[in-house]
């Protein structure tokens, strides 16, 4: 057995409106928190590329999703 | 690349006395007493009545009034899978067992000892001495596919970029036959999906947002990716069993499992080992078999403790017995309970929860219990600030 990551990201199905998301997997979004840009590892073959949303959906808790710049995907990390 | 050894309808031939009693009789494996009642696996001719496994009695034997009934054996069965493994193991190979009858093993290490590929999978066929369906590909799902697909002696072995053109074109049928995928069968059917090729073209993306974690791993298994094999650790066997004459059932019947204990806590090979598992087998009066795996709560070496645990069992047992089996399914730590001198109790909360851990790990896996390492805490990337890393034992 091998160690793992914890809280690897998963895909999500985002709908994009006005600048910001505006549901994640269904769930309507209420206010967006923040926002910040992540750009690592960018000397290796490798380079990483995200933008992250800290959202509030409408059952009242945070989200945190983040699109990659890369492959154009989003995804859904944390609880 | 990995290899599957695949024996059809295993468990019932091993029921039945041999693959011959199965040669055009409509036969299937009655359920478990106190078990739903839904028959296990049907022969070939069982299945042209339109009989299939886990369907319930009444509806089978409504298909197929000539349907014969066979008692299941799960002590034989458990024991001659165990064979197979061994006969495998026997030729080098590190083998993962999934269920009776099917199992994976990885080709690459081996060639040193039987040169070629091919060579490897003959030394396993002849080790096993009886006939079996294998198949190889780069991942256990690929190598599964291919041993469905064979029908002769001979084994199909698919390399990288041509396994995934392949197995395009197989059934999402092969879903059924992973634990985790198994429901995904049915809806993807009702939706018209009948190949992996088609699965593979609807996208991870929806696949995960329809059906959850299942999707990803559906897809992950059309696209020919997997997660590595996990071999199973070698364990030595040590087994007690008795034939029981007239105390067939009943207190008489306890005290043959105390002599049971008795002698297995006697044996040499234990070397002052404690108990932490063990599968309490018998072997049916009226033909067939019963077995249940007991895991303690604590690791025991006190005969007393431990027939008082196994006792209970005993009472879940569905008929008269003619033979009882103990087995040791694995050991804890030789029996060392002292008391301390001064207070330690930071040394016995550490002592209970390795115990704690020991004891989910044999109930729920190795992965049950984990530990959280901070790899990275300051990262800026989530996923990289926390590993799981395993408890050492």
């Amino acid at each position: 057995m091998s160690a793992r990551a914890l809280n690897p990201p998963r895909p999500a199905r985002v709908r994009w409106g006005g600048g910001r998301p505006v549901e994640v997997n269904g769930e309507a979004v209420e206010s967006l928190r923040e926002s910040w840009l992540v750009e690592d590892r960018w000397w290796t073959a490798e380079p990483l590329r995200r933008r992250y949303w800290e959202l509030v959906g409408e059952r009242g808790r945070n989200l945190v999703v983040f699109h990659d710049l890369s492959s154009g995907r989003w995804f859904l990390q944390g609880p | 690349m990995v290899v599957c050894v695949y024996l059809p309808r295993f468990e019932l031939v091993i029921a039945a006395g041999g693959s011959q009693a199965l040669a055009g009789r409509a036969l299937a494996l009655a359920p478990l007493v106190g078990a739903e009642q839904r028959v296990g696996e049907v022969s070939g001719a069982a299945e042209a009545c339109g009989v299939a496994r886990g369907m319930m009695l009444g509806e089978a034997l409504a298909r197929c009034p000539e349907l014969v009934l066979v008692p299941p054996d799960p002590v034989r069965v458990a024991e001659t899978w165990e064979g197979s493994l061994a006969a495998l193991e026997s030729i080098g190979a590190a083998v993962e067992p999934a269920s009776p009858g099917l199992a994976y093993f990885q080709t690459d290490g081996l060639g040193g000892i039987h040169g070629t590929r091919e060579a490897t999978i003959t030394a396993a066929r002849r080790a096993l001495g009886r006939p079996v369906r294998m198949g190889g590909g780069p991942t256990r799902f690929c190598a599964l596919a291919a041993a469905l697909a064979v029908r002769s002696r001979r084994p199909l072995l698919l390399e990288g970029g041509e396994a995934r053109r392949w197995l395009a074109g197989r059934s999402v049928g092969l879903l059924g036959f992973r634990e985790e995928t198994a429901m995904l069968v049915a809806p993807l059917g009702r939706l018209g999906v009948r190949t992996l090729g088609e699965l593979e073209r609807l996208g991870r993306a929806a696949l995960t947002d329809r059906f959850g974690t299942a999707g990803t791993l559906a897809h992950r298994l059309a696209c020919a990716q997997d997660s590595p094999l996990r071999a199973r650790a070698l364990q030595e066997r040590l087994e007690e069993s008795m034939e029981v004459g007239d105390a067939s059932s009943g207190e008489a019947l306890g005290r043959v499992l105390g002599v049971l204990v008795d002698r297995l806590l006697a044996r040499p090979e234990r070397r002052g080992r404690t108990l932490r598992a063990v599968t309490l087998s018998a072997r049916l009066l009226a033909g067939g078999g019963w077995r249940e795996r007991v895991v303690f709560r604590q690791a025991l070496s006190d005969p007393e403790r431990i027939l008082l645990a196994l006792s209970v069992r005993l009472l879940a047992l569905p008929a008269p017995a003619c033979g009882l089996g103990l087995t040791v399914e694995r050991f804890g730590p030789p029996a060392s309970e002292q008391g301390a001198l001064l207070d330690q109790d930071r040394a016995a909360r550490a002592a209970r929860l390795r115990e704690a851990v020991a004891q989910m790990r044999m109930v729920a896996g190795q992965e049950a219990a984990l530990r959280a390492v901070c790899v990275d805490p300051d990262s800026r990337v989530p996923e990289r600030r926390v590993v799981l890393a395993p408890i050492p034992e």
